[in-house]
């Protein structure tokens, strides 16, 4: 009986399915999806690089006057990420003291291509 | 009749997960199984030796996709013992919030799968799409629908907003429902009644003698639960019940899991609406003291451990990791004696089987007694040689 019941219900019902991608899937705010840099902000303080749990990524030369806590500061480098092995775990964004490195809450590309990075 | 013997696996379409079966059959009755495990090892435990305390818990998480949280509080909450540090009241409602929810979806997608086993697919469909509430509700408490991330060494990552809170109370009544629901369709549909009942039973003697924990000694009448028996997070607090049964086959199975999916609603239900204010972490120091621990941890599958070593560094010198699965597999392979051919695929997924999380790895004699280090190629020639001393199959 509760199947036959539960039958009539879902017949009755709109499908639950989403027609990805026709149409869109929602995303949380809090979504950790791809990650991006906000060069204007990051101090070059390497946080990130030291506390990435794969160790994609890397500090490369970027030489750049930055304003922190109301004081002008001279960074020599800006972290560089390998996109598709970086695992969306979160550590860079939770440690990064600026708030610089962070996870949109956008859906991350898949890839083979372990070269691709973010700068 | 001779007794024959059934190869199943170690790949093999029927089964998600590598692992090989050699089932000894007389006739249609099982007289004997002999497993052979681990062919999913992947190292975790050396890897996490190498690792320090925040880099550590993303991997331990990746133990296993179902229990995520359970790997990362087992670690975390032995770490924290370790460094003696007392984690705020806000991180623990928030750990136990996840990790109640984390069982939900978990006994969840384990009904479906078994309704799937015995090819009761409408079940199967409706279950995974209730469980779907599940995952959204955690997605949007973490930000993943797996891996959550919301432990670290301290406390949780992130705070829950007033927004979260009430669109999980919200669902919490329909999500209700529904688990009358299954309850009604466990009882009264012979479809699984049929399958169910009087298979692969065990008795509570042969749990204890085998070891087996979680909902399938629960199942058989062993009244013990790591939440209650060896209390963590905010179990104390928080009114609850350990579900037990004394059918011991798969239907008490079942049954105990249906019944810990209501009381995990009514867990999450209350400490959503009991949630204390404060900060959600303390600052962990870098480093901990020398120390062993045993941490226990009731994950959905059964008591969960990890056994941790410390050396005064900031990373641990050992971590063993004993799952669940690992601690029913004897079991299965008692109950399935004397059973049906036909009942194996449902008393094997009647444990909720995780073959990654239980892979280890094995040692073996060297000539001479020596330990040492094995390369790739030195294990292909041994795999070639072994393969033409053997002749073809
Ligand atoms: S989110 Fe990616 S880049 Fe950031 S720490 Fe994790 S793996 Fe590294
Ligand atoms: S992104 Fe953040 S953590 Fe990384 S170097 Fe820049 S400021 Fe430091």
């Amino acid at each position: 009986m509760s199947v036959l019941k539960e039958m009539f219900r879902n017949l009755l019902s709109k499908p639950f399915t989403i027609l990805y991608p026709k149409e869109p899937v929602p995303i949380p705010d809090r979504f950790r999806g791809r990650v991006a840099i906000r060069d204007e902000k990051c101090i070059g303080c390497s946080k990130c690089s030291v506390v990435c749990s794969v160790q994609c990524i890397s500090m490369v030369d970027s030489p750049k006057e930055i304003e922190f806590k109301d004081k002008i500061l001279m960074r020599k480098k800006k972290p560089q990420l390998k996109l598709f092995r970086c695992i969306r775990c979160g550590l860079c964004e939770r440690h990064c003291p600026t708030g610089a490195i962070y996870l949109k809450n956008e859906l991350s590309d898949s890839g083979t291509d372990r070269e691709v990075v973010v700068i | 009749m001779p007794e024959v013997i059934v190869p199943i696996g170690p790949h093999h379409p029927a089964l998600k997960e590598p692992v090989n079966f050699r089932v000894i059959a007389d006739g249609e009755k099982i007289v004997r199984l002999e497993l052979d495990l681990s062919y999913n090892h992947r190292g975790i435990e050396k890897a996490a030796e190498q690792r320090d305390f925040i880099r550590v818990l993303p991997l331990l998480e990746r133990v296993c996709g179902i229990c995520s949280h359970s790997h990362s509080s087992a670690f975390a909450k032995g770490i924290e013992e370790i460094m003696q540090i007392e984690i705020p009241p806000r991180a623990q409602y928030i750990r136990t919030i996840i990790a109640e929810l984390e069982r939900m979806h978990s006994h969840l997608l384990w009904l479906g799968v078994a309704a799937h086993e015995i090819g009761f697919n409408t079940l199967f469909m409706w279950t995974w799409r209730d469980r779907e509430l599940v995952q959204d509700t955690l997605e949007e408490m973490s930000g993943n629908r797996v891996h959550y991330g919301m432990n670290e060494v301290g406390g949780v990552r992130c705070d829950l907003t007033p927004h979260q809170v009430s669109t999980a109370l919200e669902r919490l009544p329909f999500l209700e429902e529904r688990i009358y629901q299954y309850v009604d369709m466990v009882n009264d549909q012979q479809t699984l009644l049929l399958r169910f009942k009087g298979v692969g039973k065990l008795t509570r003697e042969e749990v204890l003698k085998y070891g087996a924990v979680g909902p399938t000694a629960r199942a058989s009448g062993v009244d013990y639960d790591a939440r209650r028996d060896d209390p963590y997070f905010v179990y104390t607090e928080v009114p609850w019940n350990v579900v037990t049964d004394t059918n011991g086959d798969v239907y008490g199975r079942t049954c105990v899991r249906i019944g810990e999916l209501r009381e995990s609603a009514n867990i999450v239900r209350y400490c959503l609406e009991n949630l204390p204010k404060g900060p959600v972490r303390v600052n962990a120091p870098k480093i901990a003291p020398e120390g062993e621990i045993f941490s226990r941890y009731e994950a959905p599958r059964g008591e969960l451990a990890h056994f941790i070593r410390t050396n005064g560094t900031n990373k641990v010198e050992r971590v063993d990791i004993r799952t669940p699965t690992l601690a029913n597999w004897t079991s299965v392979a008692m109950c399935l004696v004397d059973q049906n051919l036909a009942d194996i695929p449902v008393i094997v997924a009647a444990i909720d089987p995780c073959l990654s999380c239980t892979s280890r790895i094995t040692l073996i004699n060297t000539p001479g007694g020596k330990p040492g280090i094995v390369t790739f190629d030195e294990l292909r020639k041994r795999g070639q040689t072994y393969c033409q001393e053997q002749g073809p199959p």
